[in-house]
């Protein structure tokens, strides 16, 4: 077995490198809110100490604003943590509500994204044996072709439901039309088979199912 | 000077408005290309602050449509992606681009070169 994720894999590292930049991207954004409440504080508290209007709402929204913002680059901030760390082992057990969320969270960064309603299922978790990284991949890439597809204005479902013999279905549904490219793709297949998962459409292509084994031995 | 500024950052877009507005500039503001092309059909603009990233109708696409309202209309980017060279390689119509976060005075400057 492979003790560590082979990044000189094309897929793994373009991966990583997509979702870095949408990350950075919105710590960007962040830190160019709080630039400007900052900047504008410091305009209105000036004005004031040359006699001006003293706008305390307008104070008091910077100041929420940069407070909020804060908040707002450290759950970024974390969840990049937890996704960095994702790489760390090849095969872990993973609680796949959690990989959805942190997977639906970070591409939500990108600006073509539409809105994802993610409801849980509500018996437990399915806890699967595999390698986080690929499926997470794997995930990502069924988000994005979602997007796509419904263009920002819409919304995409994703539903979680295990199966008798322990593995768990994941499913894509609400896609439309928008997207012209074939999916899933050669390479998107070949990812789901490294962790002997399947990817495909079922029916008339609204709806993309991935179906992860409730463990794997070793990645392929 | 009047001034358009679009920006999907709602915070964002009305700080840097205010901002602007302390300094003298006549501004308009929204958050969306589509609502960019409401407002410049019935208002004429000298020049557009555009984020480059938004949803549906991204800076790009949008500078093209303001510009078959207003050909003469003058556009600065605003772009929270990368280095000046990633983006002048995306964009070759780029009139003039700033990266976030801004700095006003910068910002200033460039808008009043760019409206002459």
């Amino acid at each position: 077995m492979d003790s560590t994720i082979d990044f000189k894999n094309n897929d793994d590292l373009a991966f990583f490198g997509k979702v870095n930049a949408s990350i950075s991207h919105e710590l960007k954004n962040i830190l160019a809110i709080i630039s400007e409440a900052a900047g504008l504080l410091n305009d209105l508290t000036d004005m004031a100490s040359k006699g001006g209007n003293f706008e305390v709402e307008m104070i008091q929204t910077c100041s929420k604003d940069i407070v909020e913002e804060i908040q707002r680059g450290f759950a970024t901030i974390k969840k990049m943590n937890t996704f960095s760390h994702s790489a760390d082992d090849p095969l872990k057990r993973v609680n796949l509500v959690e990989v959805l969320d942190l997977m639906i969270h970070l591409a939500r960064f990108l600006s073509f994204a539409s809105k994802v309603r993610f409801d849980p299922p509500e018996e437990a978790a399915p806890i699967v044996l595999t390698c986080p990284w690929r499926l997470q991949n794997l995930i990502y890439q069924a988000l994005v072709y979602g997007f796509e597809s419904v263009g920002p204005d819409g919304e995409i479902q994703v539903s979680l439901h295990s199966q008798k013999d322990g593995s768990a279905r994941i499913t894509f549904s609400g896609l439309g039309k928008n997207s012209a490219r074939r999916f899933p793709v050669d390479q998107t297949r070949q990812i789901a088979e490294s962790i002997n998962a399947e990817i495909g459409m079922t029916g008339d292509s609204h709806v993309l199912d991935i179906l992860v084994p409730q463990y794997i031995e070793s990645m392929r | 000077m009047k001034v358009l500024l679009v920006d999907d950052e709602r915070k964002f877009a009305t700080m840097l408005a205010k901002r602007l507005a302390l300094r003298g500039i006549d501004i308009d503001y929204v958050y969306t290309g589509e609502e960019a092309i409401v407002k410049a059909e019935t208002q004429r603009y000298d020049v557009a602050i555009l984020d480059v990233k938004m949803p549906g109708i991204g800076g790009i696409e949008l500078e093209r449509k303001l510009k078959e309202l207003d050909p003469c209309l003058k556009t600065i980017f605003l772009t929270g992606h990368g280095s000046k060279t990633d983006f002048e390689a995306g964009s070759a119509e780029a009139t003039c681009y700033l990266a976030k976060p801004i700095q006003i005075d910068e910002l200033l400057t460039i808008l009043r070169e760019v409206a002459g």
